[in-house]
């Protein structure tokens, strides 16, 4: 299985050619790939709260709150417009946009500290510890 | 998206990906071709294949981990995605994806050898790419003995080198690891109270274990262990492991992030640790959840899988 997984190349645009996005993390499953009425049904109908954003989907209430991506990193949105039909033929997904924060919803209930996604945006920071090369005191 | 649906349920093959990357991976390579490069590799801990990214010209060296809970799905811009996978691709030392063909070569031929030799998998074709990472030269005489003949550089495994280098590795993410618990600030201080115990009561052994643990998921496991001999971590007595059950109770993310956590550092009896620096540990938990085994499922869907 992994012999035949072959690499795949990502194909970058200028910054200024990419587009931002706006995304929100629902706290449901939608089953369903393709355009959304986003900035007409969804958008409208958040409240800003004093601590937390609100809106209603679906008659449900959700909760969300806005976090920015880790400091030096970017948020991409990576697309495969067509997957080859050989295996020989290198696969490739391109930039389509980027975004630099998201907004993640709970139902009932506003993310709180120990929120996985929260909790998750910790880990860069981590990571880069361990895997920097040795500083030169180390050495 | 148009089309996604022509012939498959959503997301049978996913065609679209949200990912958080380090600014530098978006740099235009010199030509278009010579963008970065999602590719698989072997995890250096397991031998197993997991999902890497060069970056453009394979200077840098990314894993990809995926955060994943179960029913949530994205709107991005005009338009919905099924899956709400969020992607990490965050740097990791090459050096480590080396070393594990450096053990197997000391194992299987146990001689001096060239680094081109070593580093070969019929597999894993790409793993050659790892020798054009800057950090690999520069940093390859921490692990290895050299020799040179007619101008050729041989090398060998030195396990002495390698757990002198380890150590440094360690006392640098603890030294991170503390600073990052003051300027993390309140969330993290919180989470950790809540938790159950006081901050002050983490102690520099608990640091070091936790790095340990850390470290150790990018290392063959018999070097873990031996790694902990070295770091002289005393083996954790069993009362210890186990927090009293009121803890638990406090919240539910923080029970099912220990659990997480157990298999996240598998072979570690790393409780103890855990109640105490639990914020921390649970995002790793969390991302580590979904990690390499989903993301590589999912980049790995065969072209023939649809035909």
């Amino acid at each position: 299985m992994s012999e035949s997984s072959g690499p795949i190349r990502l194909i970058l645009a200028p910054a200024r050619a990419t587009p931002h996005d706006v995304l929100h993390l629902l706290p449901c499953e939608v089953e369903h790939n393709g355009s959304a009425s986003v900035a007409r049904y969804f958008t409208p109908a958040i409240r800003q709260g004093p601590q937390e954003k609100s809106v209603s989907f679906r008659g449900r209430s959700l909760k969300g709150q806005e976090v920015k991506v880790p400091q030096g990193y970017v948020g991409l949105v990576l697309k495969e417009d067509q997957r080859p039909c050989s295996e020989e033929e290198e696969r490739m997904v391109r930039l389509k946009s980027t975004f630099a924060a998201l907004t993640v919803w709970n139902l009932e209930q506003a993310p709180s500290a120990d929120d996985g996604l929260l909790l998750a945006l910790s880990w860069p920071g981590i990571a880069e510890a361990i895997h920097a090369p040795l500083s030169e005191k180390e050495e | 998206m148009q089309g996604s649906r022509r012939r498959r349920p959503a997301d049978a093959q996913p065609d679209q990906w949200v990912l958080l990357a380090p600014e530098s991976v978006t740099d235009l390579p010199m030509k278009p071709d010579d963008g970065p490069l999602f590719t698989r590799l072997r995890n250096p801990s397991t031998g197993e294949a997991a999902l890497y990214l060069f970056n453009s010209r394979a200077q840098q060296l990314f894993e990809v981990k995926a955060f994943h809970e179960e029913y949530r799905s994205w709107f991005i811009g005009q338009a919905v995605q099924h899956d709400g996978r969020l992607l990490f691709a965050t740097p990791v030392d090459p050096l480590f994806l080396v070393l594990f063909y450096l053990i197997k070569a000391e194992k299987e031929q146990g001689k001096f050898q060239p680094l081109d030799q070593v580093v070969v998998d019929s597999e894993f074709s790409t793993c050659t790419m790892l020798l054009q990472c800057a950090q690999v030269m520069d940093s390859l005489h921490h692990v290895v003995e050299e020799k040179e003949i007619c101008r050729k550089k041989f090398y060998k495994y030195s396990q002495e080198k390698t757990l002198k280098w380890l150590k440094k590795k360690v006392n640098q993410t603890v030294k991170v690891l503390k600073s990052s618990n003051v300027s993390v600030g309140g969330r993290v201080q919180s989470a950790t109270f809540i938790s159950g115990k006081q901050i002050t009561d983490v102690k520099e052994e608990d640091y070091v274990r936790y790095a340990h643990g850390l470290i150790s998921e990018y290392i063959p496991e018999e070097l873990s262990a031996e790694l902990s001999k070295y770091l002289q971590l005393p083996e954790l007595t069993s009362p210890e492991v186990d927090p009293p059950l009121k803890k638990r109770k406090l919240s539910d993310a923080p029970v099912e992030a220990e659990e997480d956590y157990t298999k996240f550092n598998s072979g570690l009896k790393n409780k103890k640790a855990t109640s105490k620096m639990s914020a921390a540990q649970k995002a790793l938990a969390k991302v580590d959840k979904t990690g390499m085994k989903t993301i590589s499922a999912f980049f790995s869907a065969k072209p023939k899988a649809i035909k």
